[in-house]
Parts: structure tokens; C-alpha cells; sequence
């Protein structure tokens, strides 16, 4: 909101508190000013000229050639186009250099071969209105060679106000309750204002009927003889200063009404009104309305309307109909002013998206006995202008209202421990008194009166008035302190552990990089990992229409990121830890449920014919996520491939992670499913290999830690043997150690898998698997004996896989 | 015969004195002193020799062999002399050759601050609690003193996640409070970091989804002067330095009064493009916890008072890494992830 400094000054003395100052002490106990900026100060640049003599154009009919003195040096020689320049009018000239709104710069030029050194001014082109069928002739008065911010007397300042920062303060969205804020802070006095209605006659006044509860109040006003001229200087000057274009007296008025006051009114052409009167009632479903902007609307019951007998003329608290218009040489007018139901404002303009002046303000919750000092304010500025308007009846003021003033006990004590001062009682008193407070009592209670304009919504309890008196008193006047408590170690909280062991592991060794994505995910990922149908939390709003689904799983916001990474980097690590929502799992509040979980994308090129067994991205993203698990101290799972797989999992190249009788799997760790990379976009140049996996970390931290995981180091030296396993091609390395180790019965401490061979001389569809065995006892140095024995068990459990054991 | 030995040991020195690796000095030892060497030789001559002069071969072979391993053992010494001043020398090596890389992953910026943050809360007695990012409206709004068609909704353009208005992304870490307060008893320190969402359109500055810090504090006795009290010294330890800080009227319906809590631009002295040439810049919403959200998570506000914080974190890691588009946090890339 813009606020003008000369305006305030219409209502308090600022004499001797300089615009900043004013700007920093509002800040610090009112609300944020977010701009101060001079007003008009481009006016400075344009000089008042006086218009010596007036030749016409001997080139053109409708261009004059004019000498203005501008004071100092020579007489400039200026042609001007338009139709009321004359001889003897003080005028705004735009010296040769000079720049005006919109960057246009003055310069020296030839009309139709007559020279002109500058420009004189209309309203428009200096951005103070809009006419622009003539030049802007100035007052008499004005001083020749002055600058015409000067001569004008404009030295005003804007100053614009944070509206979040008002939300609270209804009072506060006109320059009079502003101006009170200000008397308070520099213990000032406001000036005496009269909104009285000035004299009315004791005509019938126009019939008003309110048909619904949604309107407190609803006074009429009617207006006869106004003309719609165009507003003085003062006035439009003010208007300019807080950003609204001046119209004519009519407008003009209204809205130096609702921005000195705060309160929105609205005139209506009685002409054009029903004979019947007014009725404010709630609309018809259905019920269809043109606002004054052309916008056609259909209504809803919540919905407040002004209606004339039983037609719509305007949205009730947002903007008039189309028909409400005043029509030109009407005679007549109807002022209302009136107290909407702020929630049903509030409503219908966020519903249609008519954010106006007026429904901002009511929104606020406007005191009701405001209404009629609008009313008077009204009726006062517009006789002080146009002397012969007439007020032929009193006011009909009808609806259902009551004054929200009431009192609040307030304990100085209280004061004094929520802002941790020890404030005296007098002076805690004397900082409501000058926010013009009724104060009463002693002895630490205070009897506090609110009035009615704090009272709407703001003034409601006890802390609101330690606000109040902490504001005055400065916020910065408050004595730091810090919490004492006893001391204790810190609340351990598993999740934040886990999930940071989680990332350390990840980012160190493991290489891997931490990314964060929306929680959006896009329709066509989702249909490309095979998750369209399942359902999601959706937005309503969403900032993109495509990505209104709220991801269900961490992984496929990673798979999205591989293509882009892929053109940079030829290997490519991601993690990603976040939340995932599942709304078919929901409880009875209507919350979804969220499930926590890690998840991992490995892309690299694809490995060549040379690579070895383990020289792939799943086995690599394997070993990451087994170590991980280890690191974690979480009981090692059972891998198997015996799961309901995602779609984004290589039907054959996948593995689930099992903990005790767990049905689904904790983990699943796949090759990407090969369709999907390609519709990746991994294809071509970006073919790679790709594992994921993903780790539910709900599952994880439901796990029962594992033991220490040390063990002694061994007394006895151990054995180590090669041994590889001719087996069929399908057989499962997971099989084969299981043998190897039987067959220790015991004593194999480590088994490693070192070479994995397909090759033409095996025969076909054989593979051979050849491993480290180290055999190792405890108890004795293991003799040959041990190992013959050892190998015997191995070669019979081999060979009734189907295998063969050679010993290597 | 004497000259013979004389003549044989200074054929084996000047080929030891020849020679400049360890191979060829084994080569040589095994020449004279081997199983088949001269030496060895010699000695098995012995039996066939005539008794009288059995003594002297015998003698003479021993010297032979004691001076060639003496002279072999010089050499070996001097040799290891010589390649130790060669290493010494570092004859070819460049120390200005860029140094190994150790391949790392990384955490994201976000993350390192967060922690930072926790840690800094943790030390000071705080919990570190987590909430849901899709929440109820009447944890996001209503419990914290927001009724329907209040207006002060509007400041918090939310993503809605139905249309009758009850479920939504959370549009701060606020509702947290209540969830805390409705679980926990006083005294109670807390921090909850998190993501939060607001309906906003992308640019450089602006993202719809960004990091909070909340923080709740609820006991009995506890004053503004407290919350001034905390914040400073948080921030004095995050940015290792005194801050010029100021507390003024903040609007917020679930605080009561309610700040904004300001420090001094730490980048400039007299207004920049980080402060909009103010020279202060925003830090946090904050104030003293309105009775109301006492109320709803059951807290007796005639007895316990309490402050409230939320700040921004994606802010503060900008600040801190000089990061001038805060749309690469979002943006998964890792030419930008792997900087930290
Ligand atoms: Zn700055």
C-alpha cells in the first residue's frame, strides 16, 4: 500500500521527522515500510515557463511557435501543438535535455523548419493524469524559472507499506489510522478531523432492506446537483502520490475517502436505480453477473449482492455491475457505505479472482461504526468542492450490526514475563494511552478499552496488548537472555543417524552425489516406469499441469535425471534420500501414507567384451549396497529373486532384499529394465549400463541392530585353496558358495569368487566359477588331511549340482 | 703359485670394480665363490695335490675367497652410495605435475548446512523432529490459528492437494508445533527442519520448493528476551562473528506478538544487491507462540509460555557458498552437485 507523506501530515504534525526516520521508526513498531521514494521527481527537472507571445506556425495550421521565459538566459523559442496555449499562461516547459516518464529525452529540433529549444507539458506527459487535449496551464502564482515540483508545492514522499504486514490492522489501510500509529510513536497529537454528516434534508430517504446475514450494515446517502468535474490540485495531487489516476470530483472523492479512512464506498446513478430501493441479499445458484469490468460471472449462494429491487447492480464488498455505471448529466446519485461479513468477501473475490481495493479492505474486518463516518467524510469533502450539491433526505442506515469495542483486563505482571522487562505498571499504562487506549486501575490490572476500530479482529486478548506495548516500547529495548535448562545429552533420533551414515558412506568411498528433486513427478516418467495407474496424491493446483502427481517412490525423480548427466559425465552416481506418499494406504484422518526411503541410480557405458564378471553397474551398485549395510550395522538381508518386481527392474537381472519373514521385499536392487533406458533417452551415444535400487528406510530402522561384528583375530594360520566349479550355465553363484561353505563345515572363513569364464572348450552351456577358499580352524593348524577332506565334500556336493570340481 | 692367486684376485677385483648392478656382483661371487667356482676349484684340486703343498692351496683358495667377498661387498657399497645420490638427485621428476585426484562422491549443499544447523541446535539441548510434507489443513492452518477464510492464508500461496481443502503440501515447518506439542509435554526444545512448498513461479530467486528451519521452545518463563537471546547466539556461531541483528512487528497468526527478525547485511556496509540496498536482510518470522496453538496441542498457556522460529534454509546456503540461482538446488546436476 502507498501512503503520502503529505497526506499523513494532514492528520499529525511531522514537523522535524524527516521521511526516513518516519520510514524506520513505522518499521520498527508498526509495519514494514518496503519503499520511500520523493514523489514526482521528475518535476524536478521541469522549469514553470511563462509564455510571453504566441505566434501561429507558418507551416502548419495547427502548431503555434511560442517564446517562454524560463528565468534564467534567453527566451526559448518552443513549438507546441497544442489547441489552449497562449500568451500570458504560466506553463510546465521540458527543457532541452531534459528526460521524461517513459525515457523520453527532450532535444533540440526542427517542426516543419521552425526551430524549438523544448516542450511544453500536458497532465499526461508528465504521468500526472490523463488528459491530454491540452498542455497543463499552471496556477498564477507559480514563481517563473522554478522548478514546477516547487512551485507546486510537491515536495511529497511515497511510501509504500508491506500489506502482509497490515493483514491484522484494518485500521491501518487508510492514512488516518496510519497517522494515529504515528502520533502514538512520537507521542504527537492526531488533529481534530469532523466526519459528521453535514446538514440533510428531511426528504423521504431511499429504501434499503438487508436480506441476509452476511451484512452487518448498509447505509445509503442521497447526492443531488453533483457534477462530475475535474478534482482541484491538492486533491489530485494526493491521489497521484498513492498511485491512483485522478477522474473527476465523483471518483475522485470515493476513493480519497476509502484511502484516508480505509473505508471502501461506492456511488451509484439513482437514475438508474429501482424506485423500490435496494435489497443486499445472497445470490441464486446459478444467477449470472457483468461486473463493471466486463468480467461475466456465475454466482454462487455465497455470494453477496447489492441489488436494485431484485436486480444485481454489484458484487457485494468487490465491484459494481455494469449497470451501476453513473451516466453522464445524471442528477441523482446514491452513496453507499456499508460493513460486509469479511470471510464472504473474501470468498467471492478469490472465487471470480477480482482482487480490488474495496474486498482487500473488507477482508480485513472493517469496524462497522466506521461506515458512517466515511459517510460524512464523504458528504463534507464533496460540499467543500462542489458548494451547491445537496443532501435532500438523512441517510437510510439499516442492518443487523453492533459495536465490537470491549475491554480486556491486562496483567502488568504478564507484560512483564512474556517480554521479559521489568516495565513499570505507569508505564505500561501510559504506552496504551497514547495508542489511545481507554486505560483504567491499578495495582497491576489494568482495564483496558479497545476501541472499536482495534476491536474487529485485531485487540482480542491479553497478548495483543503485550504486543502493543512491546512495539511502542521497541523490541530492541528488550534485555537478551538465554534459556537456562539442565543440561542433558541430546535426544538421539535414530532416523537422522541413519540417514546420515546413509549419505557419509554414499558421498565418500562409494562416490556417489547427493540430489534433491520436486516431489512432483511428471505424467509421462510416470508412465514410462509403469506407475500411471497407480494412484497418487494429485494436485489441485499444480504449477505445472503435467507434474500435479506427488511421487510415491524416491527412484523414478533420479532415473530423470540420468539422461542430462549422461551427456557430461560418463559415469554417473546419484542418490537421492526423500519422502514418498501413498494415498490407497491412507488412515481415517485423510492423511497419506508416507514411506521414507534411498534410492540409487549407477549409469556408466556399457561394459566391454573383456570386462570382467563383476565390471558392471549392478554388480558394482551390489557390492555399494551391501557394504552400505554393513556400515548401516543392520542384519545382513537374504537376497533373493523371488519378488513382485517393479516395472523399472530387468525382469531377469533383479534382486529383492529380505529381512526374517518380510513378504515384500526391503530393497530392490535391478538392472534398469532395458525399454525404459532407451525411452530415457540412454540410447545411441548415452547407452549405458544402469542398475538402481531402491531402500525403504522405514524398514531399515525397524531392524534389530546387529551384533559388534568383531572378530578375534585368528591364533592358527589358515589355508588357503583355489578350487573352480564346472557348472551349468544356469546354475546360481549363490548356490555354489552355499556348497563351498557346507562343505567347510566351518572352517571356511572367506569365499571369493576371482574368475568367471565361458568359454568354447568347456562344452556348451557350462560356465566356470573359480574362487579363493580360505579354510581356517580356530583350534589347530589345519594339515593336508583337512583340505583333502575339504575338497572330497566339495566335489561330491558339485557334482550333485550337475557340476565339476577342479581343483585349481 | 702365490703370484697365480695375486693374479686370479686382481682379474676378480678389476671386474668387480667393472661392474655397476647387483645382478652382475652376484654373478661374479657366483663365479669365485659358487659350486662351481674358481675357489671351490681350487680346493678340490687339494686331495690330488702332494701332501706338502696341500696346506698352502688350501690357505691360499680361503684368501682368495675372503679378499674377492671384501672386494664384492666394497662394491656393493659404494653401488648402493651411488644410487642413493641418483635418488637423491630426483633427476626427471616434476613436483609442479598436478597432484592425483582422490575420486569422492558429494553431499548437496543443502544437506551441509542442515546440518550444520542441527548440530549447532543439538549442542544447545534442542530435538531435531521431522514432519509430513503432505499435510492436513488443520495442522498447516487451521491449529495454528489460521481460521478458514482467514485472510492471512492467502501470504501462503499453497499447493492443494484436494478440493475440499483438508489436505495440502505443507507451506512451512510450522505445523510441526502443533504435532509436537500434541505429543510432547513441556519443556520443550525443538528443530525441524524440513521441505516445505509454496505456489510460486521459477526464477533465480524463487522456488515453489525450498528448505525451513522451525524452532519451538516452550516452558514456563520464557520471554522475547530469550528468543533474541537464541537466535543470536546462533547465529554468532554460524557465521563465526557478531551480527547486528533487530526485532521488529511481524504479522503471523500463530505468534503473539508476532517479529521479523532482521540482521545486517553481512555483505556490504552501506546496501547491495543481497539487501536491496537496505542493509539489513530478513532472517526469520518469528514470536511468542499464541495461546491458541498452546491451546490445541493441549498446553495450559496461563502456565507455559513459549517462542517460535521459522527460517529459510536455502537462503543461508546460497549465502554461504555464493550460489546466485537457487533453481540448481532442484536441479539434480551434477556439474553443479559435485562442486561441494
Ligand atoms: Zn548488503
Amino acid at each position: 500500500m502507498y501512503v503520502s507523506y503529505r497526506w499523513l501530515s494532514r492528520h499529525v504534525d511531522l514537523t522535524g521527522i524527516a521521511p526516513e526516520q518516519l520510514a524506520e521508526d513505522l518499521t520498527l513498531s508498526t509495519a514494514e515500510v518496503e519503499g520511500l521514494e520523493p514523489f514526482a521527481a521528475h518535476l524536478s527537472d521541469v522549469t514553470v515557463g511563462l509564455v510571453t507571445e504566441r505566434k501561429q506556425h507558418e507551416g502548419a495550421d495547427k502548431l503555434s511557435v511560442c517564446t517562454v521565459d524560463v528565468g534564467a538566459g534567453e527566451p526559448l523559442q518552443i513549438v507546441c501543438g497544442a489547441p489552449n496555449v497562449d500568451s500570458g499562461q504560466k506553463v510546465a516547459v521540458a527543457t532541452v535535455g531534459t528526460v521524461l516518464p517513459g525515457d523520453f529525452k527532450i532535444k533540440k529540433s526542427k517542426i516543419r523548419g521552425v526551430e524549438s529549444r523544448g516542450m511544453i507539458c500536458s497532465v499526461r506527459e508528465l504521468d500526472l493524469g490523463d488528459e491530454h487535449d491540452g498542455i497543463w496551464v499552471l496556477p498564477e502564482g507559480c514563481e517563473v524559472g522554478s522548478p514546477v515540483r516547487e512551485a507546486l508545492g510537491l515536495d511529497d514522499w511515497v511510501i509504500e507499506i508491506d500489506n502482509k504486514s497490515l493483514t491484522h490492522r484494518p485500521d491501518l489501510w487508510g492514512h488516518r489510522g496510519l497517522a494515529g500509529e504515528i502520533a502514538a510513536i512520537y507521542e504527537r497529537e492526531l488533529k481534530p478531523f469532523d466526519c459528521s454528516l453535514p446538514n440533510v434534508g428531511g426528504g423521504t430517504s431511499y429504501p434499503l432492506r438487508v436480506d441476509s446475514p452476511d451484512c452487518p450494515r448498509y447505509i445509503g446517502l442521497t447526492i443531488e446537483g453533483a457534477q462530475p468535474l475535474a478534482s482541484p490540485d491538492w486533491l489530485r495531487f494526493l491521489l497521484l502520490a498513492v498511485g491512483q489516476r485522478p477522474i473527476d470530483q465523483l471518483v475522485d472523492v470515493s476513493n480519497f475517502v476509502m484511502l484516508d479512512l480505509g473505508q471502501p464506498n461506492h456511488t451509484f446513478d439513482l437514475e438508474r436505480l429501482s424506485p423500490e430501493g435496494i435489497t443486499v441479499r445472497n445470490a441464486r445458484a446459478g444467477e449470472k453477473m457483468t461486473t463493471l469490468d466486463g468480467g461475466e460471472h456465475e454466482l454462487i449462494p455465497a455470494d453477496l449482492l447489492i441489488c436494485s429491487a431484485d436486480e444485481p447492480v454489484a458484487l457485494a464488498g468487490v465491484m459494481g455491475g455494469e449497470g451501476s455505471k453513473v451516466a453522464e448529466g445524471t442528477q441523482s446519485l446514491l452513496l453507499e457505505v456499508a460493513n460486509f461479513a469479511p470471510a464472504v468477501v473474501r470468498r467471492t473475490a478469490m472465487r471470480l479472482g477480482l482482487r480490488t481495493d474495496a474486498s482487500a479492505r473488507f477482508e480485513k474486518s472493517l469496524d462497522p461504526n466506521l461506515a458512517m463516518s466515511a459517510a460524512g467524510h464523504f458528504a463534507r469533502t464533496l460540499v467543500g468542492l462542489q458548494p451547491d450539491v445537496r443532501f435532500p433526505a438523512p441517510p437510510s442506515d439499516v442492518g443487523d450490526w453492533h459495536d465490537p469495542a470491549h475491554t480486556i483486563t491486562l496483567s502488568c505482571d504478564r507484560v512483564r514475563s512474556v517480554l521479559g522487562t521489568d516495565l513499570a505498571d505507569g508505564e505500561i499504562a501510559k504506552i496504551l494511552t497514547r495508542l489511545r487506549f481507554d486505560v483504567e486501575g491499578e495495582g497491576g490490572a489494568l482495564r483496558v478499552g479497545i476501541p472499536a476500530a482495534r476491536a474487529t479482529k485485531d485487540i482480542g486478548i491479553e497478548q495483543d496488548l503485550i504486543e502493543e506495548v512491546g512495539r511502542i516500547h521497541r523490541y530492541a529495548n528488550l534485555p537478551e537472555r538465554l534459556l537456562r535448562a539442565d543440561v542433558k545429552p541430546p535426544p538421539h533420533v535414530p532416523r537422522r543417524v541413519i540417514v546420515r551414515k546413509i549419505q557419509d558412506r554414499l558421498a565418500g568411498a562409494a562416490r556417489f552425489h547427493e540430489v534433491l528433486s520436486y516431489s512432483f513427478v511428471d505424467d509421462e516418467l510416470l508412465a514410462k516406469v509403469g506407475q500411471a495407474e497407480a494412484p497418487h496424491v494429485q494436485l489441485v493446483n499444480p504449477v505445472i499441469e503435467s507434474q500435479s502427481r506427488i511421487r510415491r517412490d524416491v527412484l523414478p525423480s533420479l532415473l530423470a535425471r540420468l539422461e542430462n548427466n549422461r551427456r557430461h559425465r560418463e559415469d554417473v552416481r546419484l542418490f537421492e534420500i526423500g519422502k514418498g506418499y501413498r494415498p490407497e494406504n491412507g488412515n481415517e484422518r485423510g492423511e497419506p501414507d508416507q514411506v521414507h526411503s534411498l534410492a540409487l541410480a549407477w549409469a556408466a557405458p556399457r561394459p566391454g567384451k573383456k570386462a570382467r564378471f563383476d565390471e558392471n553397474a549392478f554388480s558394482r551398485l551390489y557390492g555399494v549396497v551391501d557394504d552400505l549395510f554393513g556400515y548401516l550395522g543392520v542384519a545382513r538381508p537374504c537376497w533373493g529373486a523371488d519378488l513382485d518386481a517393479p516395472a523399472w527392474a530387468h525382469p531377469a537381472r533383479r534382486l529383492g532384499a529380505f529381512w526374517g519373514t518380510d513378504e515384500a521385499p526391503g530393497a530392490v536392487l535391478a538392472e534398469l529394465e532395458p525399454g525404459l533406458a532407451r525411452a530415457l533417452g540412454l540410447e545411441g551415444e548415452l547407452a549405458s549400463d544402469v542398475a538402481v535400487c531402491e531402500i525403504s528406510i522405514d524398514r531399515l530402522l525397524a531392524l534389530e541392530p546387529r551384533g559388534s561384528g568383531y572378530v578375534p583375530i585368528p591364533r592358527y594360520p589358515g589355508v588357503k585353496v583355489d578350487v573352480a566349479l564346472l557348472v551349468g550355465a544356469d546354475a546360481q553363484a549363490a548356490q555354489l558358495v552355499d556348497a563351498i561353505e557346507k562343505a567347510g563345515k566351518g572352517a571356511v572363513s572367506g569365499v571369493e569368487l576371482f574368475d568367471l569364464y565361458r568359454g568354447e572348450n568347456l562344452g556348451a552351456g557350462k560356465k566356470s566359477l573359480a574362487y579363493h577358499v580360505l579354510l581356517q580352524s580356530p583350534n589347530k593348524t589345519l594339515s593336508d588331511k583337512d583340505v583333502a577332506k575339504f575338497l572330497g565334500r566339495l566335489e561330491r556336493a558339485v557334482t550333485d549340482l550337475g557340476g565339476e570340481l577342479r581343483k585349481g | 703359485m702365490q703370484d697365480d692367486y695375486q693374479k686370479t684376485l686382481e682379474e676378480a677385483q678389476t671386474k668387480i670394480g667393472a661392474c655397476a648392478d647387483a645382478t652382475g656382483l652376484k654373478a661374479i661371487e657366483r663365479e669365485y665363490t659358487g659350486k662351481d667356482g674358481v675357489v671351490q676349484a681350487l680346493l678340490a684340486s687339494i686331495p690330488s695335490l702332494p701332501p706338502e703343498e696341500r696346506r698352502g692351496v688350501g690357505q691360499g683358495a680361503n684368501q682368495l675367497k675372503q679378499a674377492v667377498l671384501e672386494a664384492l661387498a666394497g662394491r656393493e657399497s659404494e653401488l648402493a652410495q651411488v644410487s642413493l645420490a641418483a635418488e637423491r638427485k630426483g633427476e626427471g621428476y616434476d613436483p609442479t605435475l598436478p597432484p592425483a585426484a582422490v575420486q569422492r562422491g558429494s553431499l548437496h549443499p543443502v544437506t551441509m548446512v542442515m546440518r550444520e544447523v542441527e548440530d549447532l541446535f543439538q549442542s544447545m539441548g534442542y530435538s531435531v523432529l521431522d514432519g509430513p510434507e503432505v499435510e492436513l489443513d488443520y495442522y498447516n492452518f487451521e491449529a495454528l490459528n489460521f481460521p478458514p477464510d482467514h485472510p492471512a492464508r492467502e501470504e501462503y500461496d499453497t499447493f492443494w492437494c484436494d478440493r475440499e481443502g483438508k489436505l495440502l503440501l505443507r507451506t512451512h515447518t510450522s505445523p510441526v508445533q502443533i504435532r509436537t506439542l500434541e505429543r510432547l509435554k513441556p519443556p520443550i526444545r525443538a528443530i525441524v527442519p524440513g521441505r516445505v512448498f509454496r505456489h510460486e513461479e521459477l526464477d533465480a530467486s524463487h522456488e515453489h520448493t525450498f528448505h525451513q528451519v522451525e524452532g519451538l521452545v516452550v516452558d514456563e518463563g520464557v520471554t522475547v528476551g530469550h528468543l533474541t537471546g537464541t537466535l543470536k547466539s546462533f547465529l554468532r556461531e554460524l557465521f563465526q562473528r557478531d551480527l547486528d541483528v533487530r526485532l521488529r512487528p511481524g504479522y503471523f497468526p500463530f505468534v503473539e506478538p508476532g517479529f521479523e527478525f532482521d540482521i545486517r547485511c553481512p555483505f556490504c556496509e552501506d546496501g547491495c544487491r543481497v539487501c536491496s540496498k537496505t542493509t539489513w536482510v530478513e532472517f526469520c518470522g518469528c514470536g511468542m507462540v499464541h495461546p491458541n496453538v498452546l491451546r490445541a496441542g493441549d498446553v495450559d498457556p496461563e502456565k507455559y509460555t513459549g517462542f517460535a522460529f521459522g527460517f529459510g534454509l536455502d537462503r543461508l546456503v546460497m549465502l554461504r557458498y555464493g550460489i546466485d540461482d537457487i533453481r540448481h538446488f532442484m536441479g539434480g546436476d551434477l556439474r553443479f552437485l559435485e562442486q561441494f
